[in-house]
């Protein structure tokens, strides 16, 4: 039993070290986001269901037979999880819970991962059949506008 | 077709499927630099680490002297998708977990995913080759730390003592999903041969590594029904398979030419709230012996239970706290194990029929790719204990606690 109780004590400290050490620190970004795709994507309006199956990489092209491209900042990106909370209404962990089964048990792909706005601007401008989100002060005429139905 | 050559075609048919990912990306490469940054090619993997230390029995090596450090996981997992409609996809793992997984390379999943079609409403398709078990929420990416709520699965139902039974097998799968406003259905099922190969598989089906002959594998059937709520708060499954396994017995064998059959049913539920999840399963399994000949041990048949409440408390961004209640009994109808004792003469223990584990765990996602995890849990019972590393089941401890420690990385 020796070792439980250490085991626990030091639980218990990390714990408490955790709470003090970042209390209060948000991690939600509290601007617009919008939901971007390439300009040659033949859709200016998505429903949410019809974009959770996209973010969620169940669906693999476009009504036009163009593969649908998918890019995300990473899991712990404020802009990621404000995108996956309001335009998708889950929650972060969820997302990543889903691509995790699907890559590793070879039944999908994960999406692509870019570590800034301008890097999802400059790949979705680039990438015919794409689709990612941006903030609004970000967003320019280079990448088009998704409308999302409630 | 003889069991073992299809067996043999399906193996070879997964690892053809990895060389020509490898080879396709080549070709790719130089031909048409183009689509290179279309990335049809993706490459994944993990690498994890783990230490475990008992008071009493061994889990995953020697865990019970100074602790086990042989618990290593190491998997690449690599897909091509040429076209929206075709996915070749594999797996390369290295997995030592004490003596039932001793290290070595298997191709643990290889397989071609034709998806005939794919609408906003459903899509329906087939795979061919070696594919991971649909079996309840976690054995599809059962190796995978980041997949797992837990270090250990609860042992119940995801046995790391006889896992490669339930593990992958080689054959075909179909598959369709409907999607709508009140979510998603999602069916798999499939035709394939599990994989009999391995000590932990022989031990289970013939109690000992003594007999002369081998196990064969036959022709078994497996298949999953999940619901989704679209928003994923709600998941429901029900999970169900018939394994087949035959033995050919050896020169002078004491054991005939038997089967043993399989049949787990599993259920299960879990929703998921923005800071916590509770999820549950419970699974039925039927084990049944036949045509061994004039042994007790295998003219029987018998049916186990297990269950798992589990609770996972997000309490802080990258910090996860679990919280499992794991019940397991060998046989639904001497859960207390004392009519298997007696029938042994009392040479084995009963609390060898059952175990009820209580976990309690830490998981920190320091970074989306880095993970440390702890774990602690108080068992009553050694049901789930593998003969492996037990080699005297007689003298195993009734109550005891097992601590774990792990360290992952992906990419």
């Amino acid at each position: 039993m020796g070792f439980f109780s250490y085991w626990l004590r030091g639980i218990l400290f990390l714990t408490l070290l955790v709470t003090f050490s970042f209390a209060g620190n948000a991690l939600s970004f509290d601007g617009s986001v919008e939901v971007i795709t390439h300009p040659g994507v033949n859709s200016n309006y998505l429903s949410k269901n019809l974009l959770r199956s996209i973010f969620g990489m169940r669906l693999r092209t476009w009504q036009d037979g163009l593969p649908v491209r998918v890019f995300v900042l990473p899991d712990d990106a404020p802009l990621h999880s404000t995108f996956t909370k309001q335009k998708l209404n889950i929650f972060p962990y969820q997302l990543r819970s889903a691509w995790d089964r699907m890559v590793y048990s070879g039944t999908g792909q994960a999406p692509f991962v870019v570590h800034t706005e301008e890097e999802m601007r400059a790949r979705i401008a680039s990438t015919p059949g794409a689709i990612g989100y941006l903030s609004g002060s970000m967003i320019n005429d280079s990448v088009q506008v998704v409308h999302i139905d409630e | 077709m003889s069991n073992s050559r299809f067996s043999t075609i399906a193996f070879f048919l997964g690892s053809s499927a990895l060389s020509l990912i490898f080879l396709a990306r080549s070709v790719l490469a130089e031909e048409l630099p183009k689509l290179q940054n279309l990335d049809l090619f993706k490459l994944n993997g993990f690498l994890s680490q783990g230490y475990i230390k008992t008071n009493k029995n061994n889990f995953f090596g020697h865990s019970n002297d100074s602790g086990s450090l042989d618990f290593r996981e190491i998997g690449l997992t690599a897909s091509l998708r040429p076209s929206p409609k075709l996915q070749l996809s594999g797996q390369l793992l290295h997995r030592r977990a004490g003596e039932g997984s001793n290290g070595g390379i298997h191709i643990d999943f290889g397989f071609l995913d034709y998806n005939f079609a794919n609408t906003p409403a459903a899509e329906i398709g087939i795979r061919l080759g070696r594919m991971k078990n649909p079996f309840g929420f976690y054995n599809d990416t059962r190796d995978v730390p980041f997949t797992r709520p837990s270090i250990l699965l609860p042992q119940s139902i995801y046995f790391d003592r006889t896992r490669n039974l339930a593990l992958a097998s080689d054959g075909i799968q179909v598959y369709g999903e409907s999607r709508a406003d009140w979510g998603n259905i999602t069916v798999q099922f499939g035709a394939a041969f599990p994989q009999v190969d391995g000590h932990d598989t022989e031990i289970s089906v013939l109690r000992s590594l003594q007999h002369r002959g081998d196990l064969k594998t036959k022709l078994s059937y497996i298949g999953r029904i999940l619901y989704e709520q679209a928003d994923g708060k709600l998941r429901l499954a029900i999970s169900g398979a018939q394994a087949n396994v035959g033995y050919s017995p050896g020169y002078n064998d004491t054991l005939l030419n038997g089967s043993f059959r399989f049949s787990p049913l599993i259920l299960s539920a879990q929703y998921n709230a923005e800071r916590w999840s509770i999820t549950s399963e419970y699974a039925l399994r039927h084990l049944a012996w036949k045509d061994f000949g004039n042994h007790a041990a295998f003219q029987q048949s018998f049916t186990g239970e297990s269950f798992y409440l589990q609770g996972v408390y997000r309490f802080y961004p990258n910090w996860e706290a679990v919280l499992r209640y794991d019940l397991l009994f060998t046989n639904r109808k001497d859960r207390s194990g004392k009519k298997f004792s007696a029938s042994t003469g009392y040479l084995y223990p009963a609390h060898n029929y059952y175990a009820k584990d209580i976990t309690v765990g830490l998981r920190w996602n320091i970074t989306p790719a880095i993970m440390l995890s702890t774990e602690y849990h108080r068992i009553n019972g050694t049901a789930w204990l593998s003969p492996l590393d037990n080699p005297d089941m007689s003298h195993t401890g009734k109550n005891w606690n097992l601590f774990a420690v792990q360290a992952s990385y992906r990419f």
